[in-house]
């Protein structure tokens, strides 16, 4: 039994770290929604790993004798985004980007596991960053989510329209004289951010998961994609949230806690999209009845067949029984 | 002038896959580009519209913004849009799209949906939408930019004729009504015969652009030997 009490309890001893990863569901939920649409999960999977990789290199650096201002975990993650970004954006005219993408997913994975067996005493925080089991964050680094995920937000608030109209008809967009190359550099540059300073703190898992799972389970219900933003960044938090709280009270990592949550939102998601659609293909189906029947006379000659039903007599109607009575006709279901 | 190409050579990677081109849209003029499926077209409408380079020559646009028309199915079914947002985004141009307000103040967007006849589909989400009705939307898009030329890339493939029809009524009135040059990939020759002032006829395997007045292409042996037979029909070419 989960013991909520116990969890506001302990509030003061993870708030940092809830919130952090309360920042970065929120940014990565919302940029997520860009990522889904240019389908480009890969490009967010490869980034979340060569950011793990960056950390992985900027310990080993420190290791290795490297002063600490300058192999910092966070520069290190950046680093790796940037880098990544830059391969992963060289023109390809051999048609297999994807295939790009998975190499520098891979290289940057066993890059980070290779560089974890030669630093052992940093093997605790190398698990972390990959599937993000770390429960506490140093308030410099909270400091720097909190004014990124601020930063990121002003930045969505300004140019979102830009930005989605880039993402959704590219071409559009250069014919109307857009700044394509502006906001394509402002989004990259928002992912590498975010996806460098979240990877550091929470881990590749978590990271990924959020790009992908809020956004997945907003353009579900959502009207539009502006409102697909908001959704999503909402959902983003809550399984940033959530998670932890999943974590302390099924004793599980939070990454994998925090990923599990984001899933749970995509089911459900998933449920009213499913249940919205039956519940307007069934409106529609009656109104289309109804308009038929405002012309149609049921009678033995009607053309449909008789059906007995209870105390009355209906008339089937493309597997419906229909009941006419007091000048109207009611849809008694299917037979 | 609305748009004058010189010497106009499409391709890729610095080949030419048809002969040069010039030609000069006004206003109020309707230009067909017809021709065979792979002839082309889609090439020299996107090299028209900057999408590509041009293996060389010159396309110089005239004053007012252009209005682009894509095929329907550039519209991804799985991102949630109503033809509200849609049309919308058809409001921005250039810098203007940092003003994250500009298209909910723009009355072109009302009038645009009024013009395209979507404005009672204003709520509907685009997956639900008809084919007919697609593309009233994305016409409806294009002109919410207020354009003086409207570049259609076959705005009536995979329609019944009723929506074909009605389609090319809406482009027969802004070109008659409001002066708007207008450029249209489209297969539909009979309706092409009545409404287009001009033609350009491509065919890459003949090396073929053949450019005129509608008169001249109708008569030319070119045109006859490929259409006359279908014209006769009062039909569509594939």
């Amino acid at each position: 039994m989960v013991d909520t009490t116990s969890f506001w309890a302990s509030w003061e001893l993870f708030r940092d770290a809830a919130l952090a990863g309360t920042f970065a569901g929120a940014m990565l939920g919302a940029l997520g929604v860009y990522v889904l649409i240019r389908r480009m999960v890969f490009l967010s999977a490869a980034l979340s790993q060569a950011a793990s990789l960056g950390v992985a290199t900027a310990f080993w650096a420190q290791v290795q004798g490297a002063p600490p201002w300058l192999a910092t975990p966070t520069l290190g993650a950046l680093g790796g985004t940037l880098l990544a970004t830059a391969i992963a954006g060289i023109p390809d005219r051999t048609g297999r980007r994807d295939g790009l993408l998975g190499a520098i997913y891979l290289v940057c994975a066993a890059g980070t596991l290779a560089i974890g067996t030669k630093i052992v005493q940093e093997l605790q925080d190398i698990e972390s960053l990959l599937f993000g089991s770390g429960v506490a964050v140093l308030p410099d680094d909270f400091q720097i989510i909190a004014w990124l995920a601020l930063a990121l937000g002003l930045v969505q608030l300004w140019l979102h329209r830009g930005l989605l109209h880039v993402s959704l008809d590219r071409d559009g967009a250069r014919v109307q004289g857009l700044p394509v190359r502006f906001l394509d550099f402002v989004l990259v540059l928002s992912l590498a951010a975010a996806v460098s300073v979240s990877t550091r703190l929470l881990g590749a898992l978590p990271v990924f998961a959020f790009m992908v799972l809020p956004a997945l389970a907003a353009l579900d219900v959502a009207q539009n994609p502006t409102q697909a933003l908001l959704i999503s960044a909402f959902l983003g938090a809550l399984a940033g949230l959530g998670g932890y709280w999943l974590a302390f009270a099924a004793s599980l990592p939070v990454g994998a806690a925090q990923t599990l949550v984001a899933a749970l939102l995509v089911l459900t998601a998933r449920v009213m999209h499913f249940t919205a659609s039956r519940i307007l293909a069934w409106q529609a189906h009656r109104h289309h009845h109804r308009l038929q029947h405002q012309a149609h006379e049921h009678g033995p000659d009607c053309g449909h067949e008789p059906v007995a039903h209870g105390d009355h007599l209906d008339y089937l109607v493309d597997g419906h029984l229909h009941h006419p009575h007091d000048g109207h006709c009611d849809d008694h279901g299917h037979q | 002038m609305l748009l004058h190409i010189q010497d106009l050579w499409v391709g890729y990677q610095n080949r030419a896959i048809l002969p040069p081109i010039t030609l000069t849209v006004e206003p109020g003029q309707l230009w067909a580009v017809i021709g065979p499926n792979g002839a082309g077209k889609s090439t020299f409408l996107r090299t028209l519209l900057a999408l590509q380079p041009p293996v060389a020559g010159t396309v110089t646009r005239g004053e007012g913004p252009i209005g682009y028309v894509p095929q329907r199915s550039e519209v991804d079914p799985a991102v949630p849009q109503r033809v509200i947002d849609l049309v919308r985004m058809g409001v921005e141009r250039g810098w203007r799209v940092l003003d994250p307000l500009a298209a909910r103040r723009n009355p072109a967007v009302q009038t645009a949906m009024r013009d395209a006849n979507v404005t009672e589909l204003a709520r509907t989400q685009w997956r639900r939408l008809s084919e007919g009705q697609k593309q009233r939307a994305l016409l409806a898009q294009a002109l919410a930019g207020e354009p003086k030329l409207l570049v259609l890339d076959e705005p009536t493939s995979a329609m019944d004729v009723h929506a074909e029809a009605a389609i090319f009524n809406v482009l027969e009135r802004l070109r008659t009504d409001r002066h708007l040059g207008v450029v249209v990939i489209s297969h539909h020759l009979a309706l092409l015969a009545k409404q287009a002032t001009h033609f350009l006829l491509l065919d890459k395997d003949e090396n073929l652009a053949l450019v005129g007045d509608r008169e001249t292409v109708l008569r030319h042996t070119a045109f006859i030997e490929r259409y006359g037979q279908v014209l006769d029909r009062g039909g569509r070419h594939g």
